[in-house]
């Protein structure tokens, strides 16, 4: 750090807190132009955009509490079936009744239902769990996920096995874009804080976090129930795009998924992460020529990338680094 | 030294048969600098990891500032302000000098999420602020070199310094030093004698040192408690410990203690 550079660093180090919110505005204001000339883009395309959106929201929640904070979940798909379920179900009981100039704000009030119910879910699980570590975390959390979707599977109201269907598409491209931006922003922004230096404090050593004055229950719990608020988000953007629910979608292999675009993203760097979850999401659509040995050959390529990238597809270094003041 | 910042009265601590700690009583005033030895297994970690909360004494007070503090959690204890550093050093590895340092500011300056994610006028004042104080301590340290380097790259002596400056962030009125010479050369522990003077002095802050080293005990410290299986068999100024009897006979009873015996008689 210590080159010519030096005054420039600072001085981008020093706008960028003020900036921040200026760069939360521009990434909506793409998605919404995005969204406007979506209706050109081929429509299979824009599917799988819309996609990258929903799992950047994923990835990045998730990178809260597995990377940021250091704790290990493997529940995620669970907390965005829970935002999944509650916002589909709202759409379905009221998009009757609304008109269709009032969709947008049935939907807005579905993605927000979903995303409280998932962090009120967070919250429940958290407080508990969240005393174990590691492995013993992850074991927890997965219980909790494949719990939910056996809730689901059972319950009448919310089509038990079929699930639900007719779920109205709701959802565009500035919608999964819009939240995605909303999602990095409130992420960054709360990690390079003081008061967010707490989560990477607590994930790099807690006995020490807590001996400086640092509560690693509250720090965990925060996290967590961040994390499943924009899970929730992310579930309730999903239902209002795929239009069907079913547990199945769900599944732990669902978390697993999230979790391996975490770390091949590399765990703690949001940059990575949304790199990640773009590639993650195209790479099976890609090798749909394939047919039959897709899967393996997707499987093959995540285990290249792990091989050639351990620490994550992005060396850099977004959070540690670069002027401690951003 | 009217009322003790903090105090001991007849802590005791056992695991199953054994006593690790018996009846201890000892008082910390104000600004004051007390030395807390032994020979090795004498008792004096299971001592500091009572004081610090990592284990319930069995019988017996602790109370720090007239309130009894066994039984709180650490980041509690931190709060009502005593601040430790650890044997093993245990800085935030990955993070910065100057990060390392920031986290132990929110003691004081917490936000919360809100703030955080607002970022209005008042935080961004805040923010600044905790930088320059961050960068002023770092300072006094002669740390604001490498502020932004990764705590886990810096030399030994200066990560032993970062995690006394982590600690001091919180602003401790209490200062607990556990074995801070450990793994240090004659002329490594000679700075981290001044040092240790040095805060003292500069933050008015009482200090508690936790040490198997003599010299550097019997360097600095006003009063000095010696522990030997668990049961204080001594206390008073360095002289008063240098000539006493009991003590001079607990380090000779031990073989692996030669190099102190020395600094016994010297």
């Amino acid at each position: 750090m210590k080159t010519g550079l030096d005054p420039i660093y600072k001085a981008i180090a020093s706008v960028r807190l003020p900036g921040a919110k200026r760069w939360l505005l521009v990434g909506i204001a793409l998605a919404l132009v995005a969204s406007y000339f979506s209706g050109q883009f081929n429509r299979y395309y824009l599917g799988v955009w819309m996609d990258c959106g929903i799992n950047i929201i994923l990835a990045v929640s998730l990178n809260l509490i597995n990377g940021h904070t250091g704790q290990f979940s493997l529940g995620h798909a669970g907390f965005m079936s829970v935002g999944g379920y509650t916002a589909a179900k709202l759409s379905l009981v009221y998009s009757p009744s609304v008109p269709p100039e009032w969709h947008p704000v049935l939907l807005c009030a579905g993605l927000l239902l979903g995303g409280l119910a998932s962090a009120v879910a967070g919250f429940l699980v958290g407080v508990p769990s969240l005393r174990l570590r590691g492995d013993y975390l992850a074991i927890v959390t997965l219980g909790f996920g494949e719990i939910i979707r056996v809730i689901f599977q059972n319950t009448e109201a919310v089509g038990a096995a079929s699930g639900l269907s007719g779920i109205p598409k709701y959802t565009t491209l500035g919608w999964t874009f819009g939240v995605a931006a909303i999602t990095i922003y409130v992420v960054a922004a709360l990690v390079n804080s003081t008061y967010g230096r707490g989560f990477l404090a607590v994930s790099d050593d807690e006995v020490a976090a807590s001996s400086m004055g640092i509560n690693p229950t509250r720090y965990k719990v925060t996290a967590f129930v961040l994390g499943a608020f924009f899970a929730g988000i992310a579930g309730a953007l999903y239902a209002h795009h795929k239009q069907t629910l079913t547990p199945t979608q769900f599944d732990f292999m669902k978390s697993i998924d999230i979790v391996v675009m975490v770390i091949l993203g590399g765990m703690g760097r949001t940059g990575g992460v949304i790199l990640a979850a773009i590639i993650l999401t195209w790479m099976p659509e890609m090798l749909r020529g394939f047919a039959d040995y897709r899967m393996i050959m997707y499987a093959l390529l995540i285990i290249a990338l792990m091989m050639l990238r351990p620490q994550g597809l992005f060396a850099l270094n977004f959070k540690r680094k670069g002027g401690g003041a951003a | 030294m009217s009322q003790p910042l903090l105090k001991l009265d007849q802590v005791t601590i056992q695991f199953g048969g054994l006593t690790a700690v018996s009846k201890l009583d000892l008082a910390i005033g104000d600004r004051e600098m007390v030395g807390l030895i032994g020979p090795n297994g004498a008792g004096k970690t299971t001592a500091f990891n009572l004081i610090t909360g990592v284990y319930q004494p069995t019988a017996g007070r602790i109370e720090f500032a007239g309130l009894p503090i066994a039984g709180l959690k650490a980041h509690e204890l931190t709060k009502l302000g005593v601040a430790r550093t650890f044997q093993n050093i245990r800085l935030f590895g990955s993070l910065s000098v100057l990060d390392n340092v920031r986290a132990a500011t929110q003691l004081h300056r917490s936000h919360g999420v809100i703030n955080a994610l607002w970022r209005g006028r008042a935080f961004r004042e805040s923010e600044k602020e905790v930088r320059s104080f961050v960068m002023d301590l770092l300072g006094i340290f002669k740390l604001d070199g490498c502020a932004d380097e990764e705590a886990k790259s810096l030399p030994y002596g200066d990560q032993r310094r970062l995690e006394i400056v982590r600690a001091l962030a919180t602003k401790p009125k209490l200062l607990l030093l556990d074995e801070p010479a450990a793994g240090m050369n004659p002329t490594e522990k000679e700075a981290l004698m001044h040092l240790i003077r040095f805060i003292q002095e500069k933050f008015q802050i009482s200090i508690l040192l936790v040490e198997h080293d003599m010299k550097v005990v019997m360097g600095i410290c006003e009063r000095i408690a010696v522990l030997e299986y668990g049961v204080k068999i001594s206390e008073g100024t360095p002289a008063e410990i240098q000539s006493d009897p009991r003590v001079i006979k607990a380090y000779l009873g031990t073989e692996d203690d030669e190099e102190n015996v020395e600094v016994v008689h010297a």
